[in-house]
């Protein structure tokens, strides 16, 4: 009797696809990287002055302008009442924080991981988290009032000898901010270095004397770079408790108040899981951005690390979800009256909209989408998926903070919040944001070429039988 | 004594560089009278030279344990410098001190592992130094020590290794 057999798939060949289309397996030569990204850095058009001139006069206005008049007149120009003391100010702040978690996340989190697709962007990703802390800086001191009062918060003792209450949690978020925006600052420098120095190598005037000092003096010995890889080992392993300790302790500002919606033992994890969702999003949608308008970027970001952000995206917002229900299924069936009350005003009150709103924008709409790895890879309809998730993230924090500070146990006190100079604050701190990120891309080698060059060296192909499949090497 | 002169030889990639520095070896250079200059971090092993040492891990933990004290004094010691006993509650809650003491610890160990690269690396050094930038075009540099009357043939041997210059290194304003 004959034997058949027949093949259990397609023989494979050759790869599917063309391994070029990874940056990993597309090297080029290091100088003409190094070429590429000193030419993004160096060509400025004519309209990225329009833009930063039209930026620069709305921070003028909408933040000093508008902050020095609140300074000015006073926190009654603000729309926070009795009992919506705290406003669109502690919204921002809580926004801020959670957009500057996926810096630390994307860079910190995969390398730990060495996630090879992180390499191109964690610089960028690194300067949202700087730059999103000064917005979260400026946001508190929005909501202080009396802002030239900010130094009662510094560790040291008043004329009295009394210190400050280091056992208040506004004491916790002092030092857990300061904590993560000095430790995410070094964090974006160390790496920085090498690339300043490539920038010091190839610039002349002012930029030349500019990278001179901030390089620092490197030149790339086997000290330097050891001293600089160990630094980097530690802390991208001692900054990931730092980054979930800072929304933890964000979260115990509310948590720690016996308030109707704010008491909850799962507010440390959703509120981080939330600064994650925003600000995965928040990253995709600036590498869209980088990509669209700078120079040789379409080289360093492909559709490839849209596909996996988009993966990352889809996955927290899952997780997101169950936080969410989590929190929600344990107030709702404790049955509590102002719970109950406060539920009722978040689903079918004045803002109902904005709580279906948040859950369409935060689940339905990612798990719709991304899904789906055309979507996933397609720069613009993700940078559309993006800006929705960050939209339903700002709700969930109002729907947090003004909306259940307006229900409480004195029905006597109960009072809408309608928000007043904060409107043109808000446009301020986003104005102001961009407008850093911008001027950053022109002063900074945005993209990590040394990284990408060790990504690239340790990436090759390898062939298992009949099929060539991609395999990296661990370097270190 | 013989007079030596310091050689710079660029090579284009790293298997070249690593059979430079074992040529050396062969013809007497020791390893503390080499030292590699590279656009990315080539490790030692890569090029079969000893391993570095690096204080940061340490300065890290002492920065770590620095942190703790103080963290500890802030949230243990500022309040029995000037006690107030509010309604019963104890002067030193022991899970908001937990909270305190957590984020100086940390605070500490990253600022001395920052501070530990200045350190190691002399940091900042604005002087004049060997180097070319092609270094950061990523070639591979081997700066080494030779004896003044060897020159030629350490700079045949580079050559011959695939050396794209080998020449006498010369110290330049970075």
């Amino acid at each position: 009797m004959a034997v058949s057999a027949k093949p259990l798939s397609h023989p494979q060949v050759e790869m599917h696809h063309d391994p070029r289309q990874y940056l990993m397996l597309d090297p080029r030569p290091r100088g003409e990287m190094n070429e590429m990204v000193m030419d993004s850095m160096l060509s400025i058009s004519w309209k990225f002055w329009v833009a930063a001139g039209i930026l620069g006069i709305i921070v003028l206005v909408c933040l000093f302008g508008a902050w020095g008049y609140m300074i000015f007149e006073g926190l009654g120009v603000a729309g926070t009442n009795r009992p919506a003391y705290w406003g669109i100010f502690l919204v921002n702040t809580v926004f801020w924080i959670g957009i500057s978690h996926a810096g630390t996340f994307v860079s910190a989190l995969l390398r730990v991981f060495k996630a090879e697709f992180r390499r191109p962007f964690t610089r960028a990703a690194e300067l949202m988290t700087t730059f999103g802390l000064v917005q979260a800086g400026l946001s508190i001191f929005m909501h202080m009032g009396r802002v030239w009062l900010s130094y009662w918060m510094f560790p040291y003792p008043n004329q009295r000898g009394l210190w400050p209450n280091f056992h208040s949690p506004l004491m916790w978020d002092f030092l857990a901010i300061n904590t993560y925006l000095l430790a995410s600052t070094m964090y974006l420098f160390l790496p920085l270095i090498p690339d300043v120095a490539m920038a010091r190598d190839r610039s002349t005037g002012w930029r030349k004397n500019l990278y001179r000092i901030l390089s620092l003096g490197f030149r790339g010995t086997e000290g330097e770079w050891t001293h600089l890889r160990h630094a980097m080992n530690i802390f991208a392993f001692a900054i990931l408790p730092v980054m979930f300790s800072v929304h933890t302790i964000v979260s115990w500002d509310f948590a720690v108040a016996t308030r109707p919606g704010w008491s909850s033992t799962i507010f440390g994890p959703y509120f981080v899981i939330g600064a994650l969702h925003s600000g995965i999003a928040a990253v995709a949608m600036v590498l869209i951005v980088i990509r669209a308008i700078m120079k040789n970027m379409k080289y360093f970001i492909r559709p490839e690390h849209f596909d996996a952000l988009g993966k990352l995206m889809l996955i927290v917002s899952m997780a997101w979800a169950y936080f969410f229900f989590n929190d929600y299924m344990v107030q709702w069936y404790g049955g509590d009256k102002w719970t109950d009350q406060l539920l009722h005003f978040h689903e079918a009150g004045l803002l109902g909209w904005m709580w279906l709103g948040m859950l369409i924008l935060n689940i339905a709409i990612p798990w719709l989408t991304l899904w789906n790895k055309k979507i996933r890879s397609n720069p613009w309809i993700l940078f559309i998926v993006g800006l929705l998730i960050n939209v339903g993230m700002w709700f969930e924090r109002y729907i947090i903070i003004p909306i259940s500070l307006t229900v409480n146990r004195m029905p006597f006190t109960w009072r809408e919040y309608v928000p007043g100079i904060e409107v043109l604050l808000t446009i301020g701190t986003f104005a102001f944001f961009i407008l850093l990120y911008m001027m950053a891309t022109k002063l900074i080698p945005i993209v990590p070429v040394w990284e990408v060059q060790e990504g690239q060296m340790a990436h090759s192909l390898r062939r298992f039988g009949r099929e060539t499949v991609i395999s990296v090497s661990e370097l270190e | 004594m013989t007079e030596t002169t310091t050689l710079l030889a660029v090579f284009p990639d790293l298997e070249p560089a690593a059979d430079g520095i074992e040529q050396l070896r062969s013809l007497g250079v020791a390893d503390e009278n080499m030292n590699v200059i590279a656009g990315i971090p080539v490790t030692e092993a890569m090029l079969g030279r000893p391993r570095q040492w690096s204080n940061v891990p340490r300065l890290a933990g002492g920065g770590a344990v620095t942190g703790f004290f103080i963290g500890l004094f802030l949230a243990v010691g500022t309040p029995n410098l000037y006690p107030i006993l509010v309604g019963g509650q104890p002067l030193i809650p022991i899970p908001p001190s937990i909270v305190v003491v957590f984020e100086m610890t940390m605070l500490g160990m990253l600022i001395a592992t920052f501070l530990g690269v200045f350190l190691d690396s002399y940091f900042p050094s604005y002087s004049p130094k060997e180097y070319v930038p092609e270094i950061s075009d990523g070639k591979i540099a081997v700066l080494f020590n030779c004896p003044d009357k060897k020159q030629k043939e350490f700079v045949k041997a580079m050559t011959t290794l695939g050396a794209e210059s080998v020449k006498p290194a010369e110290v330049q304003k970075l």
